[in-house]
């Protein structure tokens, strides 16, 4: 050895970056390195031939002695050789987490104590911060309405919110290590797998960064309609899918009762009309029943006098009475008249704002279906003498269709747009970007049961055909250019009379 | 009944109010009709024992011409048709003092018998009102000690309890009570009592 061996423990003593303490077995200190005075904030001479319970805080600084003195009297070693988290005592009072190690050795016939300290404050203020990013991600996680889920590549759950817990009624420890397929109900239960085959060889992007409405499966095995959007993220080689489900069902819930609403409203005016005009026909009415019930009375009782005279009164009644028969005749005639002018509550409307309304309610919970709509008014538009609510459910009619229509698209626009030719009539045209129809389907369109969708009923657009041509207008369905679907229908400009009325 | 009770007939429609005079009249009653309230309101004297009034017409209906009569302080009986079977109307009508609601069209019984009720209650309100002037008269006979004792003998006390009241002995409340007896022409003390309240109702009315 080129050293004396005095000379380098000296060196690797004073040198050690790790605070170096050496006590003799009574707990005195002998050595104190340049580390520790850093550490502690003690000079070496405040401390050498002191106890070194000085550098401990309680509860540790009143029983350190008493460690000493049991490990020299039973050999039992509790921290010797081992190595352990304790807490150390600065000059000025402070404490501050350490790692102690403490070994044993000779020196002159008595035992001495070597114990090496290394400064934890700096390893656990990141621990703790770390400890803390993850405690409010958690807790961001636990809060967020949507559900969060993670999948690996082969679609095996890593991740189940708190709010994925409460969506599908599963413990996140029941998912987690389970194939995502679990929360899909047929088809999608069988086909996922291959999904992720499929992106995995291709990298096509079929659902992720674009999100879409898809059902869900609980628990129970009932589906529910959710919105999912999916983020991919990498580690290194390994990627992870990060699913947000939406529950929707509360918003279509609310677009169901919207249309029940609607519904509601045609019936209860249709009622209230029917209402208002039974009284009145049963007023009027009562008028000529009245009288002619107090002229029969009156002619009855007139005929029981006698003589000629009351004769005649009584012929006289009784041709009153038969006047008002035929006054009670020509009220029922009126009424009549009436009631098929009125089966529709026609009025000059401003066609524009029917429109602009009829885009709101259409829109109802279709607005994350990612349309965008044009309006292009014109605005030089006469009223149009329409029955408001029917246009509107021809407009919603039409609209949704076109919004159903566009989800196979990735361009999706709806435009809308009002218009005069110079005729009597005005026009309304919805057009859309969707696949539109083949010149088959185009020409059989407005046929009662004819229908694209597989859940339709195909008698939307007869129904709007009837309401249209009802209004002495016409529709029409034409191609699109270059694509998309366009509906015209004509409604009745209000003639300046009937704007007066 | 004697000589015929003449009943007024308020009605828009003059249909139904020919119609109804025609009844009335083959009834046995005389008739005045009107086209609308305020027609009949300008009559000024009422010499009528009844009022048949529609409750629908323009300007006035039939409910607010009744409201006018009490207000008025007409005494008419009213008897109120209707082409409109509505409760609330009818509530407020037998409120306001109708004697009758009655639904067209109608049955020519319900209403002569409505009618003659009219005139019945009609004649009852008269006699009560000609007992309530005349006992009135009689009150102003009375000297305002004789006024005094009345007072307390209508609300019940006895001659001894009046007389402590008033400070007075029983044996003068015996001698004011038999004067006031004389000029009020009781032959008993509930007698009395009946003539005073029928005055009393009039001053409250």
């Amino acid at each position: 050895m080129p050293y004396s061996s005095d000379a380098l423990s000296r060196a690797l003593i004073a040198t050690a970056v790790d605070g170096i303490i050496v006590i003799d077995r009574r707990g005195l200190i002998q050595v104190y390195n340049e580390a520790c005075r850093t550490l502690f904030g003690y000079e070496l001479s405040e401390v050498v031939g002191q106890n070194v319970k000085m550098l401990m805080p309680e509860p540790y600084h009143s029983e350190h002695d008493h460690y000493l003195s049991h490990y020299a009297n039973t050999g039992e070693k509790k921290i010797i050789g081992v190595g352990r988290e304790v807490v150390g005592r600065r000059k000025d009072g402070s404490t501050f987490p350490m790692y102690l190690s403490v070994g044993e050795g000779e020196a002159e016939g008595e035992p001495i104590f070597v114990g090496i300290i290394q400064d934890l404050t700096a390893r656990k203020a990141a621990e703790d911060a770390l400890r803390e990013r993850e405690a409010r991600l958690s807790s961001i996680l636990d809060t967020v309405p949507d559900a969060i889920i993670a999948i690996d590549e082969m679609g095996v759950v890593e991740s189940f919110s708190p709010a994925a817990e409460r969506l599908f009624g599963y413990e996140a420890a029941e998912v987690r290590g389970q194939n995502i397929k679990m929360l899909m109900p047929a088809p999608y239960h069988a086909q996922h797998d291959g999904y992720l085959a499929h992106y995995r060889r291709t990298g096509e992007k079929k659902i992720i960064g674009i999100g879409r409405i898809v059902v869900g499966r609980r628990r129970d095995g009932s589906t529910f309609p959710m919105e999912l959007s999916v983020g991919e993220a990498r580690f290194g080689d390994r990627r992870i899918f990060t699913g947000f489900v939406r529950d929707i069902s509360d918003r279509q819930g609310a677009e169901r009762r919207l249309e029940e609403l609607q519904a509601e409203l045609l019936h209860v005016s249709r009622l209230s009309a029917m209402g208002q005009m039974s009284s009145a026909i049963a007023h009027e009415l009562n008028q000529p029943l009245t009288a002619i019930s107090n002229y029969v009375k009156a002619a009855r009782r007139t005929l029981d006098q006698e003589g000629p005279e009351a004769l005649s009164r009584a012929q006289e009644m009784m041709d009153r009475a038969a006047q008002q028969v035929l006054r009670a005749g020509a009220i029922i005639r009126n009424l009549r008249d009436f009631v098929e002018k009125r089966e529709t509550n026609r009025a000059p409307q401003s066609l524009n704002k029917v429109v602009e309304e009829a885009i709101a309610l259409g829109l109802v919970g279709m607005a994350h279906l990612g349309v965008r709509t044009n309006l292009e008014l014109e605005s030089a538009m006469p009223p149009v003498l329409i029955d408001k609510i029917q246009i509107q459910q021809v407009l919603i009619n039409l609209i949704r269709n076109s919004i159903e229509a566009m989800q196979a698209v990735s361009i999706r626009e709806l435009a809308i747009s009002t218009a005069t030719d110079g005729t009597e009539f005005a026009l309304v045209t919805v057009r859309d970007t969707g696949p539109g129809f083949t010149e088959d389907v185009r020409r059989r369109l407005f046929q009662p049961f004819v229908t694209t969708k597989e859940d339709g009923l195909g008698i939307g657009l007869t129904i709007c055909q009837s309401i249209v041509e009802a209004h002495g207008g016409t529709i029409v369905a034409l191609a699109g250019v270059p694509t998309g679907a366009v509906f015209r229908f004509r409604l009745p400009i209000a003639k300046q009379s009937e704007e007066a009325a | 009944m004697t000589g015929k009770s003449l009943i007024y007939v308020v009605d828009d429609d003059v249909d139904v109010r020919d119609s109804l005079r025609i009844l009335l009249e083959s009834a046995g009653f005389g008739v005045k009709d009107f086209g609308g309230a305020k027609e009949f309101l300008a009559e000024g004297v009422f010499t009528g024992t009844c009022l048949v009034a529609d409750i629908r017409m323009p300007e006035m209906d039939g409910l607010e011409l009744q409201e006018e009569l009490v207000r008025r302080k007409l005494s008419l009986p009213v008897i109120i048709i209707t082409g409109h079977g509505d409760v609330p109307l009818a509530v407020r009508a037998m409120k306001a003092g109708a004697i009758d609601f009655i639904e067209k069209p109608f049955d020519d019984e319900n209403l002569l018998s409505s009618i003659r009720r009219a005139i019945e209650i009609g004649q009852q309100v008269r006699t009560r009102e000609a007992e309530a002037a005349a006992a009135e008269r009689l009150l102003t006979l009375l000297t305002p000690r004789e006024r005094d004792v009345l007072d307390q003998l209508v609300i019940g006390r006895s001659n001894k309890v009046a007389a402590y009241e008033l400070g007075i002995s029983p044996r003068t409340v015996e001698i004011h009570r038999a004067h006031i007896m004389d000029k009020m022409n009781a032959r008993s003390l509930s007698d009395l009592v009946r003539i005073s309240l029928a005055a009393q109702s009039r001053g409250l009315a």
